[in-house]
């Protein structure tokens, strides 16, 4: 195993402005997320799991605290400088899928590579086996609007892994779905994590979910109750 | 990807994008329809002007312009025909005439007038058309003591063609002179004031009321206006060679009346210009908000994803350059339709002000117009689209991304 992990926090904390008070979101939270984990965050609302999420996929600060991506320091980089490590290195499957709507399955799932300037017969074939893999090649022309709740979510995550990242971060990437579909995107999501090797933290509030997760955090009240621990995987 | 994005984002709010392109189309229509019709209205303007009155050049012996004449025609030509040889052998001339302008009183034995002479030769006058008869015949070539009087003149004056009238005015030599003369025909220029002291006269009449051989100008009228320059720097050496004691004028700078014109309507266009790029700034702008309103989550995501602001930026301004595109080319579209319908329907205009005569709506289709309406259209969409799309790439990706 790599010796060094791919997240490091170190005493993170992040507060919000809500009306006239602030609210601690995070309260001096420090992690450590192995490369190749299927890390679950559990925890009720509002106890911070989004906005864990939202500071190691580098679109928020902290207020204070450490953060470490794949060895790189980014918490004293502005957001706006991190587009390139969104990029390169995270993948974002979102709860309500988050498809670009005049786009095809085809051109959404393409969409991150052209960010990378990847060679068009590149791009083609990446997209081709994403949406293979995905179990989407036939339809690759239909705009989201045309696809279940379920496709589009298959999208999402072709789209997240396309640019072949080291992290994916979901937020309760079943929420918006069936029980059935639900458990076929995560047999999705957990054989990729198998097969690539690629890390995957998500928030959740689903059971399922946090059962078949390698690691687990739950998280209270802005702060981490659990500590993460190897688990043996729910068969 | 970021055209084929925007393209596609143009057409997602159809009826938004069609309202917002129908603003853009209109104006362009407006600027399209009013340039055109300001161009012909100063080409006819100007063409009247050149051809009816003034000619395109003026030639007065040297110091008609600073020199205060203490008498008339001090400052006139003494021999035009040599002068006219020389000018009418170059193929851009269309022909040389001379002409006289002096005032006196006019009287039908029961009452005077003032009157403005403008004597002219006959047969040269009538190729310059400058009149339109109401009553008689034009100024015959061999009569000195036939006139043509404007209406409002031959009104104040009871006369009708045959009647005889006595001019009276000042000599060269400073003394007074009356002749009798014809009315042959009764004319209106279209211009009420001009009419109402207007007399048109033979050369030789005049130059026997004034007692003089002299002519007061040569005008000098050309095939094309757009040789005036190049005429006129030709005669300025051949004057020059000859040592003639000769200065001339152009067109342009008598034409007091076109230049005011010109600048009027081109307040004007410039206004109507301003009402149009304001209300296109708005309306795209409008929309663009609009459509980031609608869009944030999306361009959250895009954010998060790894497009980096200035790319948001240029996606949004490239929505707004596509909508003036599109809506410039369809304002084209739909100003050169106007113009055809227009033209081919041959609406009147009233009599401008102090003018007796209506005239023709005609719009004119030049490049120039169709091209500053389009420019006017893509430019004023794309520079409305800045600010909006500056605060798209601005947005913060969290919040973006929780927006609802």
């Amino acid at each position: 195993m790599h010796p060094q992990p791919l997240v490091r926090l170190t005493d993170v904390a992040r507060t919000y402005p809500l009306g006239r008070v602030h609210v601690r979101a995070l309260t001096g939270v420090s992690l450590e997320v192995s490369r190749g984990d299927f890390l679950a965050l559990a925890g009720p609302s509002g106890s911070g799991k989004t906005t864990l999420l939202n500071l190691i996929g580098c679109i928020d600060k902290p207020d204070s605290g450490r953060i470490v991506i794949d060895g790189v320091d980014v918490t004293p980089v502005p957001l706006h400088r991190l587009a390139a490590t969104r990029r390169d290195t995270l993948g974002f499957i979102f709860q309500t899928f988050n498809l670009i709507p005049v786009l095809t399955a085809y051109e959404n799932v393409e969409y991150p590579l052209l960010l990378q300037h990847l060679p068009a017969a590149k791009r083609r074939d990446r997209v081709r086996y994403w949406l293979e893999q995905v179990g989407l090649s036939d339809q690759a022309r239909q705009r989201p609007d045309q696809l279940s709740g379920g496709q589009r979510q298959r999208v999402a995550i072709a789209r997240a892994m396309v640019g072949e990242p080291k992290l994916a971060l979901a937020d309760e990437p079943t929420a918006n779905l069936d029980s059935v579909t639900a458990g076929k995107i995560l047999d999705l999501v957990e054989e990729l994590n198998d097969r690539t090797h690629c890390t995957f933290i998500f928030a959740t509030h689903d059971p399922a979910l946090m059962a078949r997760a390698r690691s687990r955090v739950r998280m209270h009240d802005g702060d981490i109750v659990t500590e993460p621990r190897l688990e043996a995987r729910a068969s | 990807m970021l055209i084929k994005l925007a393209l596609r984002n143009v057409f997602r709010n159809r009826r938004r994008s069609a309202i917002t392109l129908l603003v853009i189309v209109f104006g362009a229509v407006g600027l399209i329809l009013f340039g055109g019709y300001k161009a012909i209205t100063f080409r006819g303007l100007r063409e009247s002007t050149i051809r009816d009155r003034l000619g395109h050049l003026q030639i007065y012996k040297r110091g008609f312009e600073r020199a205060e004449a203490k008498k008339p025609l001090e400052y006139g030509l003494d021999d035009v025909a040599q002068l006219r040889r020389a000018i009418e052998s170059d193929r851009r001339v269309r022909m040389t005439t001379a002409q006289i302008t002096l005032m006196g009183l006019i009287s039908n034995g029961d009452k005077s007038e003032t009157f403005m002479a403008t004597a002219v030769e006959p047969r040269r006058d009538r190729a310059m058309n400058a009149q339109r008869l109401v009553a008689g015949t034009n100024l015959p070539d061999a009569e000195p003591d036939a006139v043509i009087v404007g209406k409002g003149l031959a009104a104040s004056m009871h006369a009708r063609p045959g009647d005889y009238l006595t001019l009276m005015s000042t000599t060269t030599s400073g003394s007074l002179n009356a002749i009798d003369v014809r009315v042959a025909g009764i004319f209106t220029s279209g211009v009420k004031e001009y009419d109402d002291r207007a007399i048109k006269m033979p050369l030789a009449g005049a130059q026997q009321l004034l007692q003089t051989a002299k002519v007061e100008r040569l005008l000098v009228l050309l095939n094309e206006t757009d040789d005036t320059d190049a005429v006129r720097a030709d005669l300025d050496r051949l004057f020059a060679r000859k040592q003639w004691a000769l200065e001339m004028k152009d067109w342009s700078q008598l034409a007091t009346f076109y230049h005011q014109v010109v600048l009027l309507y081109n307040g004007i266009f410039g206004f109507i210009g301003m009402v149009v790029f304001g209300i296109v700034i708005f309306s795209v702008a409008n929309t663009i908000v609009m459509a980031i309103f609608e869009r944030t989550r999306e361009i959250g995501t895009m954010m998060a994803i790894g497009t980096t602001r200035t790319s948001v930026w240029r996606l949004f301004l490239l929505e707004g350059l596509f909508i003036g595109i599109i809506g410039g080319v369809a304002g084209l579209l739909a100003g050169a339709g106007a113009s055809g319908i227009i033209n081919n329907a041959h609406f009147m205009l009233p009599p401008p002000p102090g003018y007796t005569q209506g005239y023709p709506l005609r719009v004119l289709m030049q490049p120039g117009i169709l091209i500053t309406a389009f420019l006017v259209a893509v430019i004023t969409s794309t520079l409305s689209s800045i600010l909006p799309a500056l605060k798209a790439s601005r947005l913060k990706i969290v919040d973006a991304l929780g927006h609802i």
